[in-house]
């Protein structure tokens, strides 16, 4: 039971034993894709709550910020893509929560 | 000597004429007290994303600047009291720009070490807007040159 992968805990949706793909193909299909950060691998060093193009495509319809497991984006980036999402919040670039 | 970001909203129904003088009065406060501005921008009028003090719209104005603590203390007052700016934002940069500046510099360093080798050119790195012009270790050009 691969309860860790390269020494970290896996989230629940990761698992094996979820994801409806592995159930439809009936197969003993583990994890889907190897999620990569996106920071990581196009080396972007610079998260600005200036850029909101690139914010834009961390938070949901609603405002919230994705997930580090859903986005798929490690720690320190997930922190700092936060951080500024939360500075752009509070100068009026991102909503705080728009209607859905 | 600290480096610092200042975004601020001014009304959309402010003209330039009322606009500028402040720009400047702000730009004074932080040379009175020794420090430098390295860039002050406008960005126009901008769609907020939510209302501020009843406003849809704003004009976004950005000011750089490195300075000791106590002024920016001095600055956020007056932009505070000043009745054009309806939010402001003061953002701390040195710690930024000097990790910045550290990756950069080990990218470099490891990539002028490292003989170029034959990577796929199936990953190349996008263009992105904030992304400054760096080499990338086993960027498309070293792939051409195979």
């Amino acid at each position: 039971m691969p309860e860790t992968r390269g020494g970290r805990p896996i989230a629940a949706s990761q698992r094996p034993t979820g994801g409806d793909k592995a159930i439809a193909t009936g197969k003993k299909q583990y994890f889907r894709r190897k999620k990569v950060c996106r920071f990581c691998v196009e080396k972007i060093d610079d998260i600005n709550y200036k850029d909101v193009k690139l914010l834009t495509n961390f938070i949901s319809e609603r405002g919230k910020i994705t997930p580090r497991r859903i986005s798929g984006v490690c720690t320190p980036h997930q922190k700092r893509l936060a951080e500024a999402i939360k500075q752009a919040r509070n100068i009026a670039l991102l909503p705080f929560a728009s209607a859905v | 000597m600290r480096t610092y970001e200042e975004l601020f909203i001014v009304r959309p129904d402010a003209t330039e004429e009322e606009v500028d003088p402040v720009i400047e009065q702000l730009k004074g406060v932080i040379t009175n007290d020794g420090g430098t501005v390295d860039k002050a921008e406008k960005w126009g009028t901008r769609k907020l994303a939510y209302r501020v003090a009843k406003f849809a719209e704003g004009q976004y104005i950005l000011l750089q600047f490195a300075a000791q603590p106590g002024t920016v203390r001095e600055l956020e007052r007056r932009l505070r009291v000043n009745d054009l700016v309806v939010k402001y934002l003061t953002v701390r940069t040195d710690e930024k720009l000097k990790r910045i500046e550290k990756r950069r510099k080990q990218r470099e360093k490891r990539a002028a070490r490292k003989p170029p080798k034959p990577e796929t050119p199936a990953i190349s790195t996008p263009v992105l807007p904030t992304e400054p012009a760096t080499p990338v270790p086993g960027s498309p050009v070293e792939a051409e040159q195979k």
